[in-house]
């Protein structure tokens, strides 16, 4: 009954350190992930708009891993637009920030985002976040399929 | 994120059994919650209503479980509502529903929902899906508080 197969997770992060803190963790969980990075919301965006016509090497991912504070596109902006897109408001957006203030969990949450986790200061940290992630999405949750399961996809960094 | 801070959760499910079982399933984690329980989509509507009127037996929700069927407003129905109200749209909204069909999976989604369970009826195997949510939304996850501060001049 547990839905176990692999799932495409897209981690929208500009922070070097937290792409591997990150990628490390959900490496280590029980769910085979392929994770893919975008260091910016625009380079996210460049990705997706692939994604969305079925471009090959470019899977569409099961779950988005956002940051807020990066440079450029800002992760509520990018929310906003992945939300009002018809195509990919289906995958789920989890905000993954430093911040706790308030105003951008409320924020985050008004623009639809599907939880809003503070990162950890420690792998130990990372890890049991990215642990409830994997439980709470690839094991319990129940997700779209997409058609294009057994395409190679893009390893590691976006650009 | 304040993990000591109690929950406040409202299950709009219409099955007295499925009730049942998922109240022993939630008290059962670690993180006490408040859980009200609606027998419909249109009681649990009032109830949302009397929650931003400062009712105080009705308080503001943190996150909703929503059966889709239901007699009466299905729960698709009730998740446009919520969502399109910018009193109640950033609540989480988690589907828990016995059916599987990819096209409710997807208009769930669609629709703005936190997350699509698969409702369990074995009661073992409900309590390790409960227990898994509940990690997820009390123990992980930021929840919107003190929302009656911010809302005057929020987006």
């Amino acid at each position: 009954m547990d839905n176990f197969k692999a799932a495409t997770i897209l981690l929208v992060e500009d922070d070097l350190g937290d792409q591997k803190l990150i990628k490390t963790s959900l490496e280590q969980g029980k769910i085979a992930n392929k994770i893919l990075i975008a260091n910016s919301g625009d380079q996210a965006l460049e990705y997706l708009e692939k994604s969305k016509t079925g471009t090959n090497g470019f899977p569409f991912p099961d779950l988005i891993l956002l940051d807020l504070n990066m440079p450029g596109m800002g992760g509520k902006e990018f929310l906003r637009i992945a939300k009002e897109d018809p195509d990919l408001s289906i995958i789920p957006i989890v905000v993954l920030t430093t911040s706790d203030a308030e105003r951008d969990v409320l924020e985050s949450f008004q623009l639809q985002a599907s939880g809003y986790i503070k990162k950890a200061v420690s792998l130990e940290g990372f890890q049991e976040i990215m642990s409830h992630i994997q439980d709470y999405w690839f094991v319990i949750c129940r997700r779209v399929e997409h058609a294009q399961e057994s395409c190679t996809p893009a390893a590691g960094a976006l650009g | 994120m304040d993990k000591k801070q109690q929950c406040v959760v409202l299950m709009v499910e219409d099955d007295p059994g499925d009730q049942k079982l998922m109240r022993y399933a939630l008290a059962a984690h670690e993180i006490p919650n408040n859980l009200q329980i609606m027998d419909n989509a249109e009681e649990a509507l009032a109830y949302l209503d009397a929650s931003i009127n400062g009712d105080e037996g009705k308080p503001r929700p943190d996150l909703i479980l929503l059966d889709l069927n239901m007699p009466g407003m299905g729960g698709k129905d009730f998740l446009k509502e919520i969502k399109s109200n910018k009193q109640f749209c950033d609540i989480p909204v988690v589907i828990v529903s016995t059916s599987d069909a990819p096209g409710d999976i997807e208009d769930g989604y669609r629709l703005h929902a936190a997350g699509y369970v698969q409702k369990r009826l074995n009661p073992k195997e409900l309590r390790r899906v409960i227990e898994k949510l509940a990690n997820y939304w009390f123990v992980t996850s930021c929840l919107v508080k003190d929302r009656e501060s911010m809302v005057c001049d929020s987006v």
